[in-house]
C-alpha cells in the first residue's frame, strides 16, 4: 500500500526537542557514522525519512530509537547540520508519549506548565497528607540520640503507601510496555512470533536491564571506563535501583529509628547508593549546564526536570538522615516531608509518562530486537504455505 | 610517372634541400634508425644536407635550421618528426626565421605514422621513413614560394537575436569601438528574461537587468538596433558577409498596404548567432499535462507566483495547500521511457538551470505562503553553479519535502484520492523505493530548455548542428564560441542550455572574439586554395557541379581564341581547398595551391625511387649536427 506523504509530522516532533532535521537531505552520514547501527536495524537516517515524510506507523513501529545513545557523532559529522542525535533524542520523548495511553505523557511533554503544575500539585499533596495524617512530632530522642521518626512517619504505614503509588505506576508502565510491544512486533506484517522466543530472550532483557552494556558500543576501545558517559549514568542507574529496593522491599529494615554503627549495612549500602545517585545526577546537570557534549547541548524541559527532581530527592534524603542522627528532630520531620514532596511526583510523573520509563523500554526494545530476529529466523526456515504477499 | 618528367619543373634550377630527423627523445629512435634515415636522405637529388636532433622542436633544434639556411644556402627543407598537427606551424616559422618563405617547408610524420605504428618492425620502419622523405624531397623540388591571401575585412559585426546573449554581445562589441547591428524579429529587446520575476542567485529583479543591458545599447552610437527583423539571406564569407535583413514575418503582415518591404543589405565581417532556447513543451500526458488542468509548466507558474495577491496562492479558484515540483521534464530523458522528439530522439542532455530554478520557485513559493506544503520531485538534485547550492539548502530547512525517483521509473500523475484533485505515486528512493502518494492542488513541471526551431537560419548560415539540436562549437575547450563556419559564433543559450550568468559569460567571450576577428583591416587565410590557370581552362563548367561551398567558384566572361567563353574563377575567401574541381577538369586547368598535381606525382616518384638504406657507423653520434 502506498504511503501518504504527512508533512505535519516534521512540526509535531519539533515540539518534541527536534531541531532542523528538515535541513537533512538523507545522505546517510549519520547512518554510516553510527557506531551502533547495523544491517537490520538502521539510524537515524531510517527514522530521519519516516519524520520528513510522515510515516507516523513505522516510526511507532520502531524500537531503532531505543538502540540509540546518544554518542553525538552523528550531530557532528552531519553536512547539514540537521542534528539527527537530537532527532533520535525526540522520537524517544514522542514514542514514550506515544505508548502512554492515557495521553497524559503527552500533554506533560508538549507543556511544561503542565508538568510543573502536575508536580506542584502532587507535592502539595503530600504536604496535605502529612498535615492530615502525620504522626505527632515529637522531639524526644531514641538513646542513641537519633530523631524518632517512625512515630512521625510510621514506615509501615509508609511501606503500604509505597506500594499502593507503586503499584498503580507498575500496571500503567507494563501496559504501555504492551503497546510498545504490539506495536514493535506487529508491525512487521505476517510475523509470528514463537513463545519460545520471549522465553529465550529473558535473559538477555534481564542483563540489558542491569548493566546497559549495549551504551559501551559507543565508546572507542581505548577510553577508560571511569570517564565514559555509561559510568555516569549506570552510578545513577545503580544508585537509583539500590534505594528503589530498600524504599519498596525493606522500608522497616533502612528507615529506623535506631541510629546504627557505620558499618553495619543499612548505612554504607544507602551512603553508596546516594553517593553514586549525588555524583552522576551533578555531573548530568552540570553537563547539561555547560553544554559541551554532543548530548548535552540542547536540553528539553523534561530533561531538566528529572534531573532536579532526582538530585532533590537524593539530597533531601541525605539531609535527613544526617539531622535524623544528629537529634534534630524539627529539620528531619521538615526534610522527610519535603523528601517525599519531591520523590512521590518524581516517581508519578516519570516512571510511566516521561523520561523515567526508559529504565523500562530500552532493554525492553533490545529483547524485542532479539525476539523479531528469532521469529524471523524461525520464519524463513519453516515458510508458511500460505503465499506471501507480492 | 613520367608525366612530371614531361612537365617543366617549376622548382628552383638547383634545389638545396636540408633534411633533419628528429628522434623525439626516443620516440622515434627506438624504432626507427634516424642516423640510417639522415645518411641515406643525404644520396636523394636535391639534397644539400641531413642532420639528426633528439628534440627537433626545441630551440636548439630549430635555429639549427634556420642557421644552415643561412650557412649553406638551404632553399627548402624537410623536417621527419612529429604530426603536423603538432610542429608543422613550428618549423614553417623557424624556417621563416632562416630567410626562406615559410611554405617551401615539408613536414613528414615519421613517429605516427612510422615509430609508433611499426614498432615490432625496426627495420621495416626504417626503410618507410626512407621512403617519406624521399616523396618530399621530391614534392619540395616542385614547391613555389607562396604568400598568405589577404581579404578586405570590413569592422563591423551583425548580431542575430535580441536576448539577453544578443544585446551583451553587441554591447560590448560597441564598448570595444566597433560597429554592431543587431536583429531582434520580435517588437522588443530581452528576450525570454522578460517573462521572469526574479532571478537567482542575487534575486535581483529580471526587469532591472533587461533595462541595464538596454541602456548600455542606447548609450552607443555604434549600435543599431533593428526590431521586427530578421535575417533573410547570407553571402560571403568571413571578413565579407554579405546579408540581407528583412521585416519579420508577423510585422511584416502588420504593415499596413506598405509596399512589402525588399531587404536591406548589409556588410558585416562576423556574426553573432544568440538565437536562444524554446521551453520544453510536454506531450499530452506527460506527468498529466493537459489531462489534469492542476498540472502546469514552469513559465506559467513564474507569472502565477509573480501576480499573487492575497492570503493563499490560488489556481483556477482553488486555494493551493499542497504545491508540487517536478524536476527532468524534457531533460534527462530515457528511450523507451519518454516519448520522443519529432527527429525521434529523446533529450538526454541536462538543462542544467531547472533545478535551480524549481528551488528557487518553490523556496519563493514557501516564503510567500508559508502554509503551504512544498513538494519536490527529482531524480538528482543538479544546483551546480555558484550560489545555486544555497536554494537546496534552505528550500530543506524552510520544510520543502524531497523525493527521489529513478529516472527510468518517473512518478505517475493521478486524479487524488484524499481530497485534493491530483497526485504523484512514485517510488521514493530516499525511502527505500517505497511507493509514496502526495497528494497535490498543483503540480509545477520544471520544464527543461530545447533548442529553437531554426531551419531557416541554420541553412542561411550552414551551422552545424549537434546530436542535441543545440548549435555546435569547433571545440568545447578549445574554440568555445566559434562554429566551423569561419567568422560565425555563438553565444548564449543558442548553443546549450545555460543560466543567465553563464549566458552573459557566453556572449562576452563571443564579443571578444569577434573583436579579434575584427582587429585587422585585413583578413589573413592560409594559401591552399584553388587556382584556374585561364590559358587552360574551356569553360566547361564541370568543376561547379562538383564544388561544395557556395561562392567559391564564380563565372568570369572572357574570350577564348576570338570566342566568348565563361571561365571559372575562385572566390579565395570561401574556397577552402578540397580539390573536389581540381580532380573533374579535364584539361587540368585548376590546381590547388601548394597541393599541385605535379607535387602529388613528384612524392609518387619519390616514394618509389627511394635509395635503399646506408647503414650509418656506430661511431656516429647522435645529434651532433654534423652533414652526413
Amino acid at each position: 500500500m502506498a504511503h501518504v506523504v504527512n508533512p505535519d509530522l516534521v512540526q509535531d516532533l519539533k515540539a518534541f526537542g527536534a531541531r532542523d532535521i528538515e535541513a537533512c537531505f538523507n545522505c546517510g552520514t549519520c547512518t554510516a557514522i553510527c557506531p551502533l547501527s547495523k544491517d537490520g536495524v538502521v539510524f537515524p537516517r531510517r527514522i530521519i525519512r519516516y519524520v520528513q515524510t510522515g510515516m507516523e506507523h513505522r516510526l511507532l513501529c520502531s524500537l531503532e530509537p531505543w538502540l540509540c545513545y546518544y554518542c553525538g557523532e552523528c550531530s557532528e559529522t552531519c553536512p547539514r547540520n540537521a542534528q539527527p542525535g537530537e532527532l533520535m533524542m525526540a522520537a524517544r520523548r514522542y514514542l514514550t508519549a506515544a505508548y502512554d495511553w492515557t495521553g497524559l505523557g503527552r500533554r506533560l511533554y508538549l507543556d511544561v506548565r503542565v508538568e510543573l503544575g502536575a508536580i506542584l500539585g502532587l507535592a502539595a499533596l503530600v504536604v496535605a497528607l502529612f498535615v492530615l495524617l502525620g504522626g505527632p512530632m515529637t522531639t524526644e530522642l531514641t538513646p542513641e540520640g537519633g530523631v524518632q521518626l517512625n512515630t512521625f512517619a510510621p514506615a509501615h504505614v509508609i511501606e503500604l503507601l509505597d506500594w499502593a503509588v507503586g503499584g498503580v505506576l507498575a500496571v500503567l508502565l507494563l501496559s504501555n510496555v504492551w503497546r510498545m510491544h504490539r506495536w514493535i512486533v506487529g508491525g512487521e506484517t505476517g510475523l509470528k512470533v514463537p513463545l519460545g522466543a520471549y522465553a529465550r530472550g529473558l535473559s538477555t532483557l534481564l542483563i540489558h536491564f542491569f548493566t546497559q552494556k549495549q551504551w559501551l558500543g559507543c565508546t572507542p576501545g581505548l577510553t577508560r571506563i571511569t570517564t565514559t558517559r555509561w559510568f555516569k549514568h549506570f552510578c545513577i542507574f545503580a544508585g537509583y535501583v539500590t534505594m528503589f529496593v530498600l524504599i519498596v522491599m525493606f522500608l522497616r529494615w533502612f528507615q529506623t529509628d535506631a541510629v546504627h554503627p557505620v558499618w553495619h549495612p543499612q548505612r554504607w549500602v544507602g551512603y553508596m547508593a546516594t553517593g553514586g545517585l549525588l555524583y552522576g545526577v551533578s555531573n548530568a546537570l552540570i553537563g547539561r549546564w555547560r553544554r559541551r557534549e554532543e548530548l548535552h547541548k540542547h536540553s528539553h524541559p523534561s530533561d531538566w526536570i528529572f534531573l532536579v527532581l532526582l538530585w532533590l530527592t537524593t539530597v533531601t534524603g541525605i539531609l535527613v538522615h544526617i539531622f535524623r542522627i544528629h537529634g534534630l528532630p524539627h529539620a528531619t520531620y521538615i526534610t522527610y516531608v519535603i523528601h517525599l514532596a519531591v520523590l512521590v511526583p518524581m516517581l508519578v510523573i516519570e516512571v510511566p509518562f516521561s523520561k523515567w520509563a526508559h529504565l523500562a523500554y530500552r532493554p525492553v526494545a533490545i529483547y524485542l530486537q532479539q525476539v523479531v530476529q528469532q521469529a524471523r529466523a524461525a520464519q524463513a526456515a519453516n515458510p508458511s504455505p500460505q503465499p506471501q504477499p507480492a | 610517372m613520367s608525366r612530371s618528367s614531361a612537365q617543366p619543373d617549376s622548382g628552383p634550377a638547383s634545389p638545396r634541400i636540408g633534411v633533419y630527423v628528429c628522434q623525439c627523445g626516443g620516440n622515434i629512435s627506438d624504432v626507427v634508425d634516424t642516423a640510417t634515415v639522415a645518411k641515406t636522405a643525404a644520396l636523394i637529388p636535391g639534397v644539400a644536407l641531413s642532420k639528426v636532433h633528439a628534440f627537433m622542436c626545441s630551440e636548439p633544434g630549430q635555429a639549427m635550421i634556420a642557421e644552415d639556411i643561412r650557412n649553406e644556402h638551404l632553399n627548402r627543407v624537410v623536417v621527419a618528426s612529429c604530426s603536423p598537427f603538432l610542429h608543422e606551424l613550428t618549423f614553417r616559422t623557424a624556417v621563416h626565421r632562416g630567410g626562406l618563405n615559410p611554405y617551401l617547408y615539408e613536414h613528414v610524420n615519421i613517429r605516427e605514422q612510422v615509430s609508433w605504428a611499426h614498432h615490432g618492425d625496426p627495420a621495416g620502419a626504417t626503410v618507410k621513413a626512407i621512403r617519406l622523405v624521399a616523396a618530399a624531397v621530391h614534392r619540395l623540388r616542385h614547391v613555389e614560394p607562396l604568400e598568405e591571401i589577404r581579404l578586405p575585412n570590413h569592422r563591423r559585426a551583425l548580431v542575430i537575436g535580441g536576448g539577453i546573449a544578443g544585446m551583451k554581445a553587441a554591447g560590448d562589441l560597441a564598448g570595444k569601438g566597433l560597429d554592431v547591428v543587431l536583429v531582434e524579429q520580435s517588437a522588443t529587446l530581452g528576450g525570454r528574461v522578460n517573462e521572469l520575476s526574479t532571478l537567482f542567485p542575487a534575486e535581483e529583479s529580471a526587469a532591472p537587468l533587461v533595462r541595464r543591458l538596454n541602456d548600455d545599447l542606447q548609450a552607443h552610437p555604434r549600435v543599431v538596433v533593428l526590431t521586427e527583423t530578421v535575417v533573410k539571406a547570407v553571402s560571403g564569407f568571413m571578413g565579407n558577409y554579405d546579408v540581407m535583413v528583412g521585416p519579420a514575418p508577423a510585422a511584416a503582415g502588420a504593415a499596413s498596404g506598405a509596399d512589402p518591404q525588399e531587404g536591406r543589405h548589409l556588410t558585416v565581417g562576423t556574426i553573432i548567432v544568440a538565437t536562444g532556447y524554446d521551453y520544453y513543451r510536454p506531450a499530452e500526458g506527460e506527468y498529466g499535462f493537459q489531462r489534469h488542468p492542476q498540472v502546469i509548466p514552469m513559465p506559467e507558474f513564474i507569472t502565477l507566483l509573480a501576480r499573487a495577491s492575497g492570503e493563499t496562492l490560488e489556481w483556477q479558484g482553488r486555494p493551493v495547500r499542497r504545491l508540487g515540483f517536478m524536476h527532468c521534464v524534457g531533460s534527462r530523458q530515457i528511450e523507451g521511457v519518454h516519448p520522443p522528439q519529432p527527429d525521434g530522439r529523446v533529450n538526454d542532455y541536462c538543462s542544467r538551470v531547472c533545478c535551480t530554478t524549481a528551488l528557487h520557485q518553490a523556496l519563493a513559493a514557501k516564503r510567500r505562503f508559508p502554509r503551504m506544503a512544498v513538494f519536490d520531485f527529482h531524480q538528482d538534485i543538479r544546483t551546480y553553479g555558484r550560489g545555486h547550492e544555497d536554494y537546496y539548502l534552505r528550500a530543506s530547512q524552510a520544510g520543502i519535502m524531497f523525493f527521489r525517483f529513478h529516472g527510468d521509473d518517473p512518478p505517475v500523475v493521478e486524479p487524488g484520492s484524499n481530497g485534493t484533485p491530483i497526485q504523484v505515486r512514485l517510488k521514493d528512493w530516499l525511502t527505500w523505493g517505497e511507493e509514496v502518494v502526495a497528494p497535490l492542488d498543483l503540480l509545477v513541471l520544471a520544464v527543461g530548455m530545447t533548442p529553437r526551431d531554426n531551419r531557416g537560419l541554420v541553412s542561411l548560415l550552414k551551422l552545424p548542428v549537434g546530436a542535441d539540436r543545440f548549435l555546435q562549437e569547433v571545440h568545447p575547450k578549445l574554440r568555445p564560441v566559434e562554429t566551423a563556419v569561419n567568422g560565425i559564433l555563438l553565444a548564449g543559450t543558442a548553443q546549450a542550455p545555460m543560466a543567465i550568468d553563464e549566458t552573459l559569460a557566453s556572449a562576452s567571450a563571443a564579443a571578444a572574439k569577434a573583436a579579434v576577428l575584427l582587429a585587422h583591416d585585413e583578413v589573413h587565410l592560409e594559401p591552399f586554395k584553388a587556382r584556374v590557370d585561364p590559358e587552360k581552362c574551356v569553360g566547361c563548367g564541370v568543376c561547379f557541379a562538383q564544388c561544395a561551398y557556395d561562392g567559391a567558384l564564380v563565372r568570369e566572361e572572357g574570350q577564348r581564341e576570338g570566342a566568348p567563353i565563361t571561365r571559372a574563377k575562385v572566390n579565395p575567401g570561401l574556397c577552402v581547398g578540397c580539390g573536389a574541381c581540381v580532380a573533374v577538369c579535364p584539361t587540368r586547368a585548376i590546381d590547388l595551391q601548394g597541393w599541385t598535381l605535379n607535387q602529388f606525382e613528384a612524392m609518387v616518384d619519390g616514394l618509389l625511387s627511394a635509395p635503399q638504406p646506408v647503414a650509418a657507423t656506430n661511431s656516429n653520434p647522435v645529434s651532433d649536427g654534423r652533414t652526413h
